[in-house]
């Protein structure tokens, strides 16, 4: 099963890859008579935008454009900053994402710390990152111009960057690494210290006394090292310095009230620039958070029942139902109180929720501009980066998203993505073969009888995939959900019965990534055949009814 | 300048004024007071005045108290409990031998339900102690229950510091199971030079510190966070409570405190205590037991529901604790069992589970009886405490109530009814009914007795 799944991921990335870069393009552009969103200041309508060189050369509704400018016409579309996610493990690569073995033997890259793996803070995302990556495109397609990203195991989970999601070169998509250390209150294995929670504190607590010290006797060494033994070159503590000097940021992963009490108690006893990520019950402690001006990356990765329902099973704790309709509530009361927060994707499966999460948020008392914010300017202010990111300015990276129709709408359609001043097409949406005459008007000709349990086998890249179609039809209109094992069950969309077989779209979780895929099929007795049309290319399909 | 000093006053007179009003000020009328101290005084009224013990007495003047009818109920002081292991998200750290460097404080859950379970009960503060699976463990918390309030708010800032020590099988066994990698101490004399060593490590550390605190040193010494509270023992600053079942184990630590010149606050569990029973009063220890629990293993099994009698007799202060999220609902129970085999008399069977465990743990100056000056820990009860038919109706701690019989009773309709609408909203609905209908489901529940809603949430 597991490894049915990963060969269908590589398939499914490699497609990816290959599709991408053909759209890349760098030079100089003009948008023209485009709704520019510049977040920092007013909206302009009917403004200019003109990139050059990787940068915003200048925006306004008086500009020149450049003769050299390959310009577009952007009547009736609107211009944002490129949206952040601000903490992510995008594209982390798995062979350093594997949890490493407790005592660190066996982990590459070897390391000279005289700590257990989870202890080690000197780790760098980007020497785990691959430019190229699949999961960058799949996210800037999304209208994502710029994330957090960092490894996610270990207690010390070691520095994160913030990124550009398009570069041929690791070290040209880093907009600022290290960014921060990053922490999540997690155990070792195998009886190897810490192995509780309390213990985990105290390994925090003594590196950071450790750290303080190391940093203390190599100041008194640079001065003269005669008469001290010369402190220890110790990469683990090292790493902690800037930390404990306040002078890099420490992400702590804190997603409950008490785990959040718990970190600011620790930023407060170590004097820490503390950032919290998580933040599902920030709202309860939003004068803390305040007084110790501490930062929340907030997970939009919104808390909803999983559980299908079962009689016999205890019920779930009230507390459990009130926190889900209450975190969707809480940008808007950090908002209101004056912290500081941005959105992040909090482990999303699906990219897309990121924006219906933070449109629920607008549902619960959060402005659009606000919530904009919190994933343009805020999150740029939070990672260091609002000098040359989160909004559309003169000078500024040349990182935006052209898109049709308001942001948070489901109807939008993101036509360009700029990083780097570096223009990305969005793929269009593959158009579906019409199979069969259904243009409107025409009397409805006789249609094809198709509801039904369908056992289909997709030929995809690599490998066939059994899946279940389930479909119930009301005359043209088809519902119903799809099924594998390889992908889950989703609900197929826009299903239409034709007079030879059917059509439906469905949006299906694989390897991380959301793959929008087309189905057209044509019925003959009670079989079927016909294709399952993706942007990386179409695959073929055969099925039965089940009686 | 007059009258901004009046403006002033007035401005403070109105602050105040509510804060009087919430329940810190409370009259207690006409129960029968259990004082633990001072015997049992019928038609008694309690006046609170900002969460302490104002007066005790007949026909007290309300004033501006709010005042609860006692009338044919009991009060007692709030039980406490001298080992639990409530709200701890973790227990053990059992890496390695000595843990001190791991602290309770940390992973505190004021949300917990076995708190409000425990108020139910009459209970009103608590020793949480890490587990017993090493020779030295990490350091204990004590908490009052008040439960809704954050976390800082359950601190006694006046409770000395304590550690955990355990003897015995847990020790041995931990980390000792077949095909996983061992740990030292495997036996009852590795545990105690695990201890000694611990201590002579302190004592060196402590040197060091005292050296470079002297000038004789230019770089400072490794700060440990394992090594400085073994050195508050030593310093007496810090209270040990000790885990173990066999009198030889009490001995030989009584021996190392000697040797060492600490002080050992509690035997934990002492299920053999009643055999060195003299000797344990001699050397000023407290013990705190299990009343009649017994046999769960082999180290367990030398015991007898006369220990605790047997202890009082001998001068020992003597505790009756739950270690347990559900037997510390009826510590009250336990305490009546005192009486029953032995017979101690019911004010020390009350003591045993409030003035007791208060000495123990160094809050005996502030609560564990019903006395003027000290801090409104109290619970009411329907019946005589010790009654099988008796249930705890309300629990006050300084002065303000944390559990209310009646009122949870009736809050409980409206957190159905709260569940109700919950459970209907989008993102509590089950996977399958979601995105299809904003309506409640409506398929009819199975026909058996709603369990009732608890606690505050």
């Amino acid at each position: 099963m597991k490894k049915h799944f990963l060969r269908f991921s590589i398939a499914i990335f490699a497609l990816v890859c290959l599709s991408v870069s053909v759209f890349a393009q760098r030079g100089t552009y003009a948008i023209k008579n485009a709704q520019i969103v510049t977040v920092s200041g007013s909206n302009i309508s009917n403004g200019t935008i003109v990139i050059r060189d990787g940068l915003i050369e200048s925006v306004g509704t008086n500009v020149n454009i450049p003769a050299d400018a390959k310009v577009f016409d952007g009547k009736g579309l609107t211009v944002y900053p490129g949206f952040i996610d601000a903490n992510t493990n995008l594209a982390v690569q798995r062979a350093q994402r594997r949890p490493p073995s407790p005592t660190g033997q066996n982990n590459q890259p070897q390391s000279n710390s005289n700590y257990p793996a989870v202890l080690r803070p000197e780790r760098m995302v980007i020497d785990s990152l691959k430019a190229g990556d699949g999961q960058f495109t799949s996210q800037r397609n999304n209208g994502f111009t710029t994330v957090l990203t960092g490894h996610s195991d270990g207690i010390f989970n070691g520095h994160s960057a913030v990124i550009n999601l398009a570069g041929d070169s690791v070290s040209s998509m880093v907009v600022k690494s290290a960014f921060a250390q990053h922490v999540t209150y997690r155990t070792n294995r195998g009886g190897i210290f810490p192995t509780s929670l309390m213990g985990t504190f105290a390994a925090l607590r003594q590196m950071f006394h450790d750290a303080k010290r190391l940093d203390e006797i190599k100041k008194m060494y640079a001065k003269n090292p005669r008469g001290i033994k010369r402190p220890e070159a110790d990469p683990s503590l090292e790493a902690l310095i800037p930390i404990v000097n306040g002078k890099m940021p420490i992400v702590f992963n804190a997603v409950t009230e008490r785990e959040m009490v718990r970190t600011l108690d620790l930023i407060k006893e170590f004097n820490l620039k503390g950032i919290i990520s998580g933040g599902h019950e920030a709202s309860r402690l939003t004068n803390r958070l305040k007084t110790q001006n501490v930062p929340v990356l907030l997970s939009l990765n919104y808390p909803k029942r999983t559980l299908s329902e079962n009689k016999e099973a205890d019920r779930e704790p009230l507390r459990t139902l009130r926190l889900r309709v209450e975190v969707p509530k809480v940008a808007a009361r950090l908002k209101q109180a004056g912290v500081k927060f941005a959105f992040q994707s909090g482990g999303l499966k699906n990219i897309k929720d990121f924006f219906k999460n933070a449109e629920e948020s607008t549902k619960n008392g959060l402005s659009k501009s606000d919530a904009l914010q919190a994933m343009t300017l805020n999150a740029a202010e939070i990672l260091g980066v609002d000098g040359q990111l989160g909004s559309i300015d003169k000078g500024k990276i040349a990182n935006l998203v052209v898109m049709k129709g308001d942001i948070f709408a489901d109807d939008k359609r993101i036509t360009h993505v700029f990083v780097d001043g570096k223009l990305f097409e969005q793929p269009k949406k593959p158009e579906r073969k019409k199979t069969a005459t259904t243009t409107s008007g025409n009397a409805p000709s006789k249609l094809a009888q198709v509801a039904g349990t369908w056992t289909l086998t997709i030929e995809a890249p690599g490998q066939s995939i059994d899946s279940t179609l389930v479909l119930n039809q009301q005359g043209k209109v088809l519902t119903g959900t799809i099924s594998s094992t390889l992908f889950g069950t989703a609900q197929i969309k826009n299903g239409e019965a034709t007079e030879k077989g059917f059509n439906f779209d469905v949006t299906i979780s694989a390897g991380g990534q959301d793959i929008e895929v087309s189905f057209s099929g044509t019925v003959t007795g009670n079989k079927v055949e016909g294709t399952a049309d993706t942007a990386q290319g179409p695959a073929s399909f055969t099925g039965t009814k089940n009686p | 300048m007059k009258s901004k000093v009046i403006f002033l006053t007035i401005i403070s007179i109105c602050l105040i004024l509510p804060s009087l009003a919430i329940g810190q000020n409370v009259l207690i009328k006409n129960a029968t007071v259990m004082t633990a101290v001072n015997g049992t005084k019928q038609n008694t009224d309690i006046l609170v005045q900002n969460g302490k013990i104002s007066r005790i007495g007949k026909n007290l003047n309300a004033g501006n108290a709010q005042v609860i009818d006692a009338s044919g109920k009991f009060v007692t002081p709030g039980i406490i409990d001298a080992h639990s292991h409530a709200m701890m998200d973790s227990v053990n750290e059992i890496s390695y031998a000595v843990t001190s460097m791991a602290r309770i404080r940390d992973v505190l859950n004021p949300k917990d339900i076995t708190i409000y379970r425990a108020l139910g009960g009459g209970v009103t503060a608590a020793n949480l102690l890490h587990g017993s699976a090493n020779p030295i463990g990490g350091l204990n918390t004590v908490v009052k229950f008040k439960y809704g309030k954050p976390i800082e708010e359950f601190l006694i800032p006046e409770a000395p510091p304590g550690i955990k020590f355990a003897m015995g099988e847990n020790v041995k066994r931990a980390r000792n199971a077949p095909g996983q990698p061992r740990r030292y101490p495997a036996t009852r004399m590795g545990t105690l030079e695990v201890m000694r060593d611990a201590f002579e490590r302190a004592k060196d550390y402590k040197k060091k510190w005292d050296d470079f605190r002297a000038g004789k040193m230019r770089t400072p010494p490794k700060r440990s966070v394992e090594l400085e509270p073994i050195v508050e023992i030593l310093e007496g600053k810090r209270l040990v409570h000790a885990h173990g079942y066999r009198s030889d184990e009490h001995l030989n630590l009584m021996k190392l405190a000697k040797e060492f010149g600490f002080t050992v606050s509690t035997l934990q569990h002492g299920l053999e205590a009643y055999k060195i029973a003299p000797e344990i009063a001699k050397f000023g220890t407290g013990v705190s037991i299990f009343v009649d629990y017994w046999g769960f293993k082999i180290e367990a099994y030398d015991t007898i529901p006369y220990n605790a009698y047997i202890l009082w007799k001998n001068g020992v202060v003597v505790s009756i604790n739950s270690d347990s999220g559900e037997r510390i609902r009826r510590l009250n129970l336990d305490a009546a069992k005192a009486i029953k085999y032995g017979g101690v008399p019911e004010q020390e069977a009350l003591k045993m589970i409030t003035l007791n465990p208060a000495k123990q743990l160094g809050i005996d100056k502030m609560t564990g009886s019903i006395e003027v000056g000290k801090d409104a820990d109290i619970a009411i009860w329907s019946k005589h405490p010790f009654s099988v038919y008796t249930k705890a109706e309300m629990t006050l701690i300084d002065g303000e109530v944390y559990f209310d019989r009646k009122k949870d009773i009736a809050r409980r309709s409206q957190l159905a009814a709260e569940r109700k609408r919950l459970e209907a909203m989008e993102p509590n609905l089950p996977p399958n009914k979601r995105g299809k209908s904003k309506k409640p489901a409506t398929k009819p529940k199975p026909k058996s007795t709603p369990v009732p809603e608890g606690g505050l949430d």
